[in-house]
Formats: C-alpha cells, structure tokens, sequence
C-alpha cells in the first residue's frame, strides 16, 4: 500500500511539472502584452520600458520559466502584475470561498442525485424514470448562465426572499452566509447533480442485473438488504469516481457562477487573470486547479481501493 | 419541439427542487453583511486592482480613488471648468512657462499629518522621476519647486495652456502625503486628504469611512462600501431589493425599462467619452482620401446609436460632445448611399472590397456597432468582415497596425488636446491609423501653446474639420453616463467625465 501510495505521488510530481511547463509556454504564447494592458491606451514608450523591466517580462522566456519554477517549488508564486499582491495571498483569499461553494454545491447535487437516481433504477420506464431523465436532461444542458440568472431573478428579485449574490465570511454572519450560498451552490449543484444521477441510475441498472444479486434473491435475502448489500456496495464504485471528479471540476471554480453571483472564488481570480493577461496569478490558478485533480484523483483511487480490495492489490 | 414544451415544465420542476433544498429565510434589506445603517453601498461592475493613484490605470480604482484622494484642482459637476481644490488660486506667469499655485490652509491627510506644499512637489517628482502610468502628462514640466510651505511653482519647457486639465481632470494626478511610498503600502493602503479613508478592500467589498477632518466638511453619511456586481441583473436585482443603493452597472438597453421603474431612479448625461472607427492609412485602399470619405458617407450614424445604444448616446461627427464650451458644429457627412459609390468610382476603386474590422468583446456595443456598419458598407461593395477580440489581443494588434479598420472609444477627455493630440499629431503616441497631415500637425501645434481661449479654441475648430474631412477617425457618438439609485437618495449628480463623488450625498 505504501509502495502504490508513493508511486502515485511521484507520477503526480512528474505530472505537476509537465503541466508548468505547459502552462507557462501556452500563456505567452497566447497574443496580448500585459503592459500595454496595464497602462491603458495613453502612454511613454519610457513607462512601457520601466514597468516591462520592473515585471521581469524582459527576460528571455527560459530565463522566465526557470526563475518562476525555482520560486514555485518553495511556495512563492510570484506577484500579481495588477495589483501586486502575492499569488499565494491572493489565492489563499480566494480558497475559503470557493471550498465553500463547491462542498455545497456537491451536497446539492447529491440530494438530487441519490434519491433520484436510485428511484428511476429500481422504477426503469416509470413516471419517475422519465421525470428524472427529463430533469437530468434539463441540468447537463441549461447553460448554468441562464439558470443563475432565472434564479436571481425569482428568488431575489421576484419573491425576495434571498439575495441576489455576493459573500459574507460565516463567522461574520452564519445567517447572512447561508442565504448567499443557497442560489450559487444550486446553480452550480443542478449541473453536477444532473450529471451523477445519470450514473447512479445506470450504475445501479447494472448492479441490478448482476449474477450475484440474482443469487441472493434466489437465496430469498430481503429485498431491503440486498439492495444495500448487494446492489449500493458495487454501485457506489463508479459513483465514487463520478463524485471525485465533479468536485475537482467544482473546486477549480465555476467561472460563470462566481462571476454571476459575485462568489469572490478561485473562478473569477483566474477569469480576471486570462482578461488582464496577469501571468504570475493565471499559473499560480491553473498549478493549483491541477494540484487539486490529482490529489483528488489519488484520494479517489485509495478510497477505491477501500471499496473494492481486488484494485489495491493490483 | 416536444423539447420546447417540456421546458417549462423542467423549469418548474428545478426550480421547485432548488426552492426545497434551499429553505426560504426572509432577508434583512438594511445593512446586509456591511457596515452600518448610514453607509451607502455602491454596486460598482469591477475589482479595483489596486488603490495606487499614480500607477494604477483601472477605471474600477478611480472610482474609488474619487472619494480618497483630492488633486490641486478638480472639474466642476456642471461644465467640467477646472474649479479650485487642494490649490485656492494660481496665477500665470506672462511667458506662460511658470505657473504659481497657492495652496488651501487648514487642510489635514488621513492619518493627521497636514497638508502643504512639500506633498506637491513630491507626489509630481514620484510620478515623473518613476515614470509611472501619468508621466506623460507632464511632458512639457521641467520642474515643481516649494518656495514657501503654502506655495508651489510648476516651471514648464513650453507654454501649457491646458496644464490645469492635466494635473486636475482625474485622480490619478492625487496629491499623497510627502513620502507616502515608504510610510504607507499605497496598493493597499491610502493617505489622501478626501473626504474619505479607505477602510479595507478584499475580493468582496471595498469600505470607506467618512473622514471627520475633511477639510471641505465631513459628508453626512458615514461611508461608502463599494461591492462587485459584474452581472448588470444582478446589480438592478440588488437595487431593487433594497441590498444596494446605487450603481453604475446600467446596460444601455435597460435603460428604457427602467425609466417607468418606480423603484428606481434614473440619471443620465451625455458623457465626454466618444466611439470612433478608424481606418489604416497603411493598408491600401483604406489611403484614399475619397474611399474613407465614401465610408463616412454610408455610415448612419441614428442606425448605429440606435443599435449600439439603444438611442442613450448623441450621434456626433466630431469628438467633443454638444455642452462642452469647446463643442464645434460641424457635420459635413449625410447618409448617402449613391454619393458613397460616387466617391469609390472616384477613386478608381474596383468593388467589391473586404475590409476588416476590429472589435473587442471589452467593449460589446462595439460589436453591436460593428454589425450595423457591415450592413450599411455592403450596398456599396464593401464587404466587413467583423474581427472580434479580446482586449488583449486587440491592443496588441492595434500597436503592430495589423488591422484594416478597428473600433473603441477613448475616455477621460476634458481638454480639446486630450480629444485631438495623442490621436491625431503625426508623431501622437496613439496615432496607430498613421494619419499624418502637415495642416493639422501645425495646427494642434500651436493650439497647444495658445494661451488666448477663443484663438485656441479657433485653432482647434480648424485642425477638427480638416480631421473630420480626412477621416483620421470616423466620429460615431458620444454615449450616455447612465446611473441608478434608490428612490429618495439626494445629493448625487451623475457626471459627463463618469467620475463618482459621493461626497454629497444623503441616504433616504
């Protein structure tokens, strides 16, 4: 277990470098110089030469890379071209807010998901199934700027009983804080949401089916324990997956509904940062989006392996 | 269509599911997360980067800086005359190369240290020694001396007529406590002497609190907290609700909605921000005189508006907008379709023509301008075809000159020389269509030096009509500054250079 957990993390450090590298080459690649940016349309060629020289962009491009991954390893991602604060400082403001949001939002999707899902699998072609996949339809395929709008405008602007976006620190206000959690985590959890129940039910069809589940019923096991011991166990397996992914997906910040909402989350700092052209802020946020995957994806793969013991032993 | 009818229903049903997990508290419409009963809270559509007047070039900042920070002179809210504010009188010196300020007395900064000339004289060296983003408005200074405390003489290489809308028309020419790069970390922090400090400012909400010791009267609300809506329905849900009490964030086409909203009230003024199109005198045949005139002369200008704007803006065939005291009236282009085709039959040109034209998602009525244009260019043989860009990238290829035509709009003009100079002059640092005219050149020149205002104002009359007529720019409009506030909110006035001081103003 020891060997698998430590080859696992080496593959991801390997990874995780391939990535910077990756990320640096392709966003100055990307057309569009951050100076001109800064100082807006009126401007000395000698502010240009000054501040292009006080960013280090003067520098040969290897030159660059080498500086900003020297720092990286120790934790120091470099400052903010616009507002010169550090990447780490500001990604650290960022975090809490978007943690936030997406626990809920995942707690959103699986109150729809699970109940949902299981119903139309035990129930296939009922009233229930068809609701269920006109609902999961709606979810995979509304465009999650429209929903977040449609809810503004009722439950903020038309029943006022929430607000309309923003954020408050719970230890500020916990009322005023779960009121403004409520609309974002389930714009952002009907998309999730949509997209497990679809597993849940077809994982569940599948374990349904299964020799073995036949056999206990054959055997005359209660139905109730079946289900959860025969079908839940082996259905839970690809909906682990399912989850992990979604919540690396969630965390890495729903651009469009922080920006909505106004979510001061990870989503719209990196949004900001491709728009400014702030490159220290832009591979600070994708470095870190791409940590979260693979440790997501490690830890998705060790509680696999707590499932279903046959895959650690491989 | 079976998918069209089941989508309110799915509607309905997400909705009822979301209303379910969700739990329905009756929200406080007082105070919200913020301050307290008497704090205004602004919804402003972006981030201020950071609140360093002198380096930052973000709108979103000077929104802010506004209420901080004060210059030694600042544009009055009716006709944008430079009135007098930090500096209570100055005079000229007859060469026109000196000029004399006298500075207020009595007048503290934030953290009680007082006010005088030594913070003049640094704040202008920080700007011109570092080189910072508005070095270039004292291009023609050769020096800022304090021969007394309540004194300062800015000593210029050539006469500067327009030196007041220079250093007062926006703060990013603020006046910082001597030193205030050191003792303060001013991208964070702020010493002004304005009529409020800066609290705090994080990734929700930027706070200001009322200054008791501002020198013009402490306001009598006791602060301002701007929050960040970028989503304009948002911001008029917020509004309306009760969570906000002003905004800015006004999409043109909400505007007529809005009007009959009794919710909210409604302020607007034609701005001095004008949109423009302009053409490559680089790529043939956008060099011809009589193709760029043929074009002026297709454009409708009412269609463009109505398109782009919703009709909240004034169509102008120059810059500077109807009201200013440097306003011409000079419209020599009617729509004209038959007379376009003329002039690229004069100019021997063989049509059809594909013209590219730059536009930046930045800015989307720009888009929308563009759309209207290419229908309006293609009875005559010219075939747009529309370059959408992000900002980025459209700066980019703007200064490499790799674009046929490109569209935007230039902001913060008060002086004739902002509207003209930068844009126009041969050797202008924006002159990125590469017009260049010896006429207009000498023209702008002198206006430049002109110390007499009815002969500068002349002078620039000329070198505009000659940029009309060569269609250095193709003027479009000057668009409406649109702001919303809670019925009952007094003391605000909506401003044509979009500056917002919330100095006066009293909640309801």
């Amino acid at each position: 277990m020891t060997g698998y957990l430590l080859r696992r993390a080496g593959q991801a450090v390997v990874v995780l470098a391939g990535v910077s590298v990756l990320v640096f080459s392709l966003i100055h690649l990307v057309r569009g110089d951050p100076i001109r940016l800064a100082l807006g349309t009126r401007f000395s060629q000698e502010t240009y030469d000054a501040l292009r020289e006080r960013s280090g962009l003067d520098l040969p491009l290897v030159q660059q890379y080498f500086t900003w991954a020297g720092r990286a390893v120790t934790g120091d991602l470099g400052v903010s071209f616009r507002s010169g604060d550090t990447v780490t400082s500001l990604i650290g403001e960022r975090l809490p807010a978007t943690l936030t949001l997406a626990v809920a939002a995942l707690v959103v999707a699986l109150v729809i998901a699970l109940p949902l899902g299981m119903l139309s699998a035990l129930h296939p072609r009922s009233l229930v199934d068809r609701v269920a996949t006109v609902v999961s339809q709606f979810g995979i395929s509304v465009p999650d700027f429209w929903l977040s709008i449609m809810l503004i405008l009722l439950f903020a602007g038309v029943l006022g009983w929430l607000p309309s976006g923003g954020y408050v620190p719970i230890g500020e206000d916990p009322l005023g804080w779960l009121e403004r959690l409520v609309l974002p985590a389930v714009a952002t959890g009907v998309v999730s949401g949509s997209v497990i129940t679809r597993f849940v039910r077809s994982s569940m069809l599948e374990a349904l089916g299964s020799d073995h589940v036949r056999t206990a019923q054959a055997k005359g096991v209660p139905t109730r324990q079946v289900l959860t011991w025969h079908v839940l166990r082996n259905a839970l397996l690809p909906l682990v997956t399912v989850t992990g992914v979604q919540l690396a997906y969630l965390l890495s910040g729903v651009v469009v509904v922080e920006i909505v909402f106004s979510w001061p989350g990870l989503g719209q700092l990196a949004y900001q940062a491709v728009r400014d052209r702030d490159f220290p802020v832009l591979q600070g946020a994708v470095l870190l989006f791409a940590l979260v995957f693979l440790v997501i994806n490690l830890l998705v793969d060790l509680l696999y392996g707590r499932i279903d013991p046959r895959i650690a032993r491989r | 269509m079976r998918t069209n009818r089941l989508l309110p229903l799915a509607a309905a049903t997400a909705l009822l599911l979301t209303a379910c997990g969700g739990g329905g508290e009756s929200v406080d419409t007082g105070g919200g997360g913020g301050g307290g009963d008497n704090v205004l809270i602004a919804a402003v559509s972006a981030e201020p980067d950071q609140f360093d007047p002198h380096v930052t070039n973000a709108y979103a900042s000077f929104q802010v800086l506004e209420n901080v920070y004060d210059t030694l002179v600042v544009p009055s809210a009716e006709d944008l005359t430079m009135q007098p504010s930090l500096a209570e009188s100055w005079t000229t010196s007859p060469d026109g190369l000196s000029w004399t300020f006298t500075l207020r007395d009595g007048v503290t900064f934030h953290d009680g240290s007082e006010f005088d000339s030594a913070d003049v004289v640094y704040s202008y060296k920080r700007i011109i020694d570092e080189e910072l983003s508005n070095a270039y408005r004292f291009a023609t200074v050769s020096d800022v001396t304090a021969p007394d405390p309540r004194t300062v003489v800015v000593t210029l290489t050539r006469p500067t007529p327009n030196l007041l809308e220079l250093i007062g028309s926006f703060k990013g020419m603020a006046i910082v406590s001597e030193n205030a790069a050191e003792e303060f970390d001013l991208q964070s922090e702020a010493n002004g002497t304005g009529p409020f400090t800066l609290e705090s400012s994080d990734a929700n909400a930027t706070v200001l609190t009322t200054f008791g010791d501002y020198w013009g009267g402490a306001p009598s609300i006791d602060g301002v907290e701007f929050r960040y809506i970028t989503e304009p329905t948002a911001a008029l849900t917020a509004l309306r609700n009760g969570e906000i009490q002003w905004t800015d964030n006004v999409p043109p086409q909400n505007v007529a909605d809005l009007e009959g909203d009794e919710e909210v009230e409604l302020g607007s003024v034609t701005s001095v921000e004008y949109f423009y199109m302009s053409m490559n005198y680089a790529v043939p045949p956008f060099d011809n005189r009589d193709v760029r005139r043929a074009i002026a002369t297709a454009v409708d200008r009412e269609e463009v508006t109505q398109a782009a704007r919703f009709g909240a803006a004034q169509p102008n065939e120059t810059a500077i907008p109807e009201g200013s005291p440097w306003y011409l009236e000079y419209a020599p282009f009617t729509p004209d379709q038959d007379a376009a085709r003329r002039l690229l039959e004069q100019a021997g040109v063989q049509t059809p023509i594909t013209m590219g034209l730059m536009v930046t998602d930045e800015y989307p009525e720009t888009v929308a301008a563009a759309q209207v244009i290419a229908s309006q260019l293609e009875p005559i043989g010219i075939d747009v075809e529309i370059q959408e860009e992000d900002f980025a990238t459209w700066l980019d290829r703007q200064s490499e000159g790799d674009f046929d035509a490109f569209m935007l709009s230039w902001i913060g003009n008060i002086d004739p020389a902002d509207f003209y100079e930068n844009q126009h002059l041969s050797t202008g640092g924006s002159n990125y269509q590469g017009y260049s005219n010896p006429q207009v050149d000498d023209l702008l020149t002198r206006a430049a030096t002109e110390p007499d205002q009815a002969a500068r104002k002349a002078l620039y009359d000329q070198a505009a009509q000659v940029i009309v007529d060569d269609v250095s720019y193709l003027y479009l409009y000057n668009p409406d500054e649109v702001q919303a506030w809670a019925p009952g909110l007094t003391g605000y006035q909506v401003r044509a250079d979009s500056a917002i001081d919330f100095e006066n103003v009293e909640l309801p």
